[in-house]
């Protein structure tokens, strides 16, 4: 077009007749040097009988479009794309004021672009601030070559008339007298031969000026990542290590990408499996039994789960295990019995912790390592370390005998249940209890803290599971359901990418996942015959889900190949269908 | 049988299991003492703890008809009584959702 206005081609089409695309294209004044394509014979067409919107939505203006994939063109260096765009389609990226304009301040021709930026059409405000700018670094370069004077004489005729930002004035005067002002308001290198410095200029003019004017640089890159973005977060069952996504198809990870077929099943135990846990690298798998055994598992590389060694010593069923954090020593409860610690690689018991005439109920680690806390049967809590000294013990707020407890901010505050259906988070040292307290209306079975310590999942008596979100007040966030449980302790856990996943035992044989955030149930696994007490999602691999059950077994889920592989080579597919043909 | 969940009521008076010994209801939660079971004197109670749910069955009773639950010990599975899901004369319906344990089936502990 040629024209000084900026705003594109004027809205109203002429459709029709040739008559008056001729008159169009003779009153339009194309400069000679863009060679029209596709031979001398062609012309280029403006929009004629083109819409104004584009996309089946008819949300997207034609123009605009064209404008921002120019300048993404331009921006990735492809300058005779560029060109040829601009000019099959009629569409200028900029006005040739606009091109003059950042030529000039690429060229640091301070006072020829600001002459230049009369011609553009800006509103007063606007285009003051764009000349402030430019001056602003024009009176830097003047300072940097020395010529004070000049620097000064900008400051005073050019600048201060603009009679804007007077506190920016100011500093700048002060800039004259000491150069350390300069590193003090964003001047310290400057790069003078480098071209970075006016590239920087541009970037500041491109936040003052109107982006229909100038169009903003990487426009069309933050769109996309925009998109990207909704899509990530619309994918409820992402469960997956990769994170770039592919502009070909939407990204949306199906249900296969959770853990949802048996890939072994691990039957070693003797009796009932009542409690398991991977260690937290993942690379373990320890299980409990109610005939007194403890297993360690060890989980290769490739997935594949194989037994490691038995550790006997407990005479009443296990009910809780614990992996150190270093994954060096195992601690285990017999029910109202002892703790005993293992080592794990030598497979023996390091030590039997026990209270004369009472039972201990449960163990869990100290963040250190060195120590562990157990409920004990006179309702008690006991804090003991490795070398068998009971260092502490507690009796105020009374916990139930179903001694769940989690261990929260580094060792400093408990989790206990004081109640059946009340848990409340003690300061350890002060032993006081938050004010803040979770109350349920059923009693409360178990519990678990995800990795975060920010959430609290809440296993009911009435078959339904809580998540309450504990990082300031507790709220009741979440409910899940779907599982059954009349009888016994049923475990569940977080896992999978980013904890965003809530698993669960069932007295119905089968494993249930729910989508953590939506409540979402996902199919549940059936495999087991018998109650599966507990599960355990391995915290270095988001597909790899323990089960164990009644039936003597464990199942480790993992994903099913079979819908993967389809996948794969559909894609596979697509992407060289793109290859072959234009798109 | 996995991990029993056993819940211990404050009490300081209850009614255990005569089986296994467990709690099985507080004397606070008793509504009446005027009932009849399959052995005999019965009472009904608004919530009981540690016990599980039959199916739901039909039942005539000299009261009418209702569909009920059997209930048993969640430790022993000893039937115990039966719980209201559904009761079809109006007069009756204040007994939905309460409990019937029979007296043969408890021992009481604390008084």
């Amino acid at each position: 077009m040629g024209a000084e206005d900026d705003t594109g081609p004027p809205s109203k089409r002429v459709k029709g007749s040739s008559f008056v695309l001729e008159n169009f294209l003779r009153s339009s004044s194309l400069p000679g040097s863009i060679v029209p394509l596709g031979g001398p014979m062609a012309r280029p067409l403006p929009s004629q009988g083109k819409e104004d919107f584009i996309g089946s939505k008819g949300v997207i203006k034609r123009v605009e479009f064209i404008r921002i994939i120019t300048k993404t063109l331009y921006s990735l260096g492809y300058e005779k794309s560029g060109k040829a765009l601009e000019e099959e389609s009629g569409v200028h990226l900029h006005s040739s004021a606009v091109i003059l304009f950042r030529k000039q301040v690429l060229d640091r021709n301070w006072d020829e672009s600001i002459t230049t930026l009369q011609k553009i059409r800006l509103d007063g405000h606007v285009r003051n601030s764009a000349s402030f700018l430019i001056l602003e670094y024009k009176f830097f370069d003047l300072l940097e070559k020395g010529r004070v004077m000049d620097a000064l004489r900008t400051l005073r005729s050019e600048i201060a008339p603009l009679n804007i930002n007077k506190k920016r004035l100011h500093q700048l005067s002060s800039c004259i007298i000491s150069s350390s002002q300069r590193g003090l308001i964003g001047w310290a290198n400057l790069d003078i031969d480098n071209g970075k410095l006016q590239l920087k200029l541009l970037d500041e003019l491109q936040k003052v000026i109107p982006p229909t004017v100038m169009i903003p640089e990487k426009r069309l890159e933050t769109l996309v990542e925009q998109a990207l973005s909704v899509q990530r977060e619309a994918c409820f069952f992402h469960n997956s290590l990769e994170n770039a996504l592919s502009l070909y198809t939407d990204h949306l990870c199906g249900k296969d990408q959770l853990p949802s077929k048996t890939l072994q099943i691990l039957q070693v135990h003797e009796d009932e499996i009542w409690f398991l846990q991977f260690s937290y690298d993942g690379k373990c798998l320890a299980s409990s039994s109610n005939d007194g055994s403890v297993i360690i598992w060890e989980v290769h590389e490739d997935g594949e789960v194989s037994f490691k060694c038995t550790l006997k010593g407990h005479q009443k069923p296990v009910v809780m295990i614990a992996w150190s954090p270093d994954g060096r020593y195992l601690l285990s409860c017999g029910m109202e019995e002892v703790v005993r610690c293992w080592d794990v690689d030598q497979a023996e018991c390091l030590r039997v912790f026990e209270k004369h005439g009472l039972g201990l109920l449960s163990c869990v680690w100290y963040p250190d390592g060195k120590k562990f806390f157990s409920g004990v049967t006179d309702r008690s809590i006991s804090l003991w370390d490795l070398d068998g000294n009971e260092v502490e013990n507690w009796k105020g707020h009374q916990t139930t005998k179903n001694s769940e407890m989690a261990v929260a901010k580094d060792g400093k505050q408990i989790i206990i249940m004081c109640k059946e259906t009340t848990i409340l988070m003690l300061d350890w040292e002060t032993k006081t209890a938050e004010p803040r307290l979770i109350e349920e209306d059923h009693t409360i079975t178990s519990f678990s803290l995800s990795r975060d310590e920010n959430f609290l999942l809440v296993n009911l008596s009435n078959q339904e599971i809580h998540l309450w979100s504990i990082a300031s007040t507790p709220t009741l966030v979440k409910k899940y359901q779907g599982h059954t449980r009349s009888r016994f302790v049923i475990r569940s856990c977080f896992g999978g990418f980013e904890q965003s996943f809530v698993a669960s035992g069932s007295e119905d044989s089968q494993v249930y996942i729910w989508h953590k955030q939506t409540g979402e149930l996902v199919q549940p696994l059936a495999g087991h015959s018998g109650a599966v007490n507990c599960v355990s999602w391995n915290p270095g691999n988001p597909y790899m889900l323990a089960s164990g059950s009644d039936d003597h077994t464990i199942r480790i889920w993992g994903l099913n190949r079979v819908n993967l592989k389809r996948k794969d080579s559909l894609s596979n597919g697509y992407v060289n269908h793109c290859n072959g043909t234009a798109n | 049988m996995g991990l029993i969940f056993v819940e211990t009521l404050p009490g300081p008076k209850v009614f255990k299991c005569k089986l296994c010994k467990v709690d099985s209801a507080s004397l606070d939660a008793i509504i009446s003492k005027d009932f009849h079971g399959r052995y005999g004197r019965a009472y009904l109670f608004k919530t009981v703890v540690n016990i599980s749910l039959g199916p739901n069955e039909d039942r005539e009773f000299l009261t009418g008809r209702h569909t009920v639950n059997d209930i048993y010990c969640s430790s022993c599975q000893q039937i115990l009584g039966w719980r209201y899901e559904k009761a079809y004369d109006e007069g009756q319906k204040y007994k939905e959702g309460m409990f019937i344990l029979e007296k043969a089936m408890l021992m009481k502990a604390g008084w």
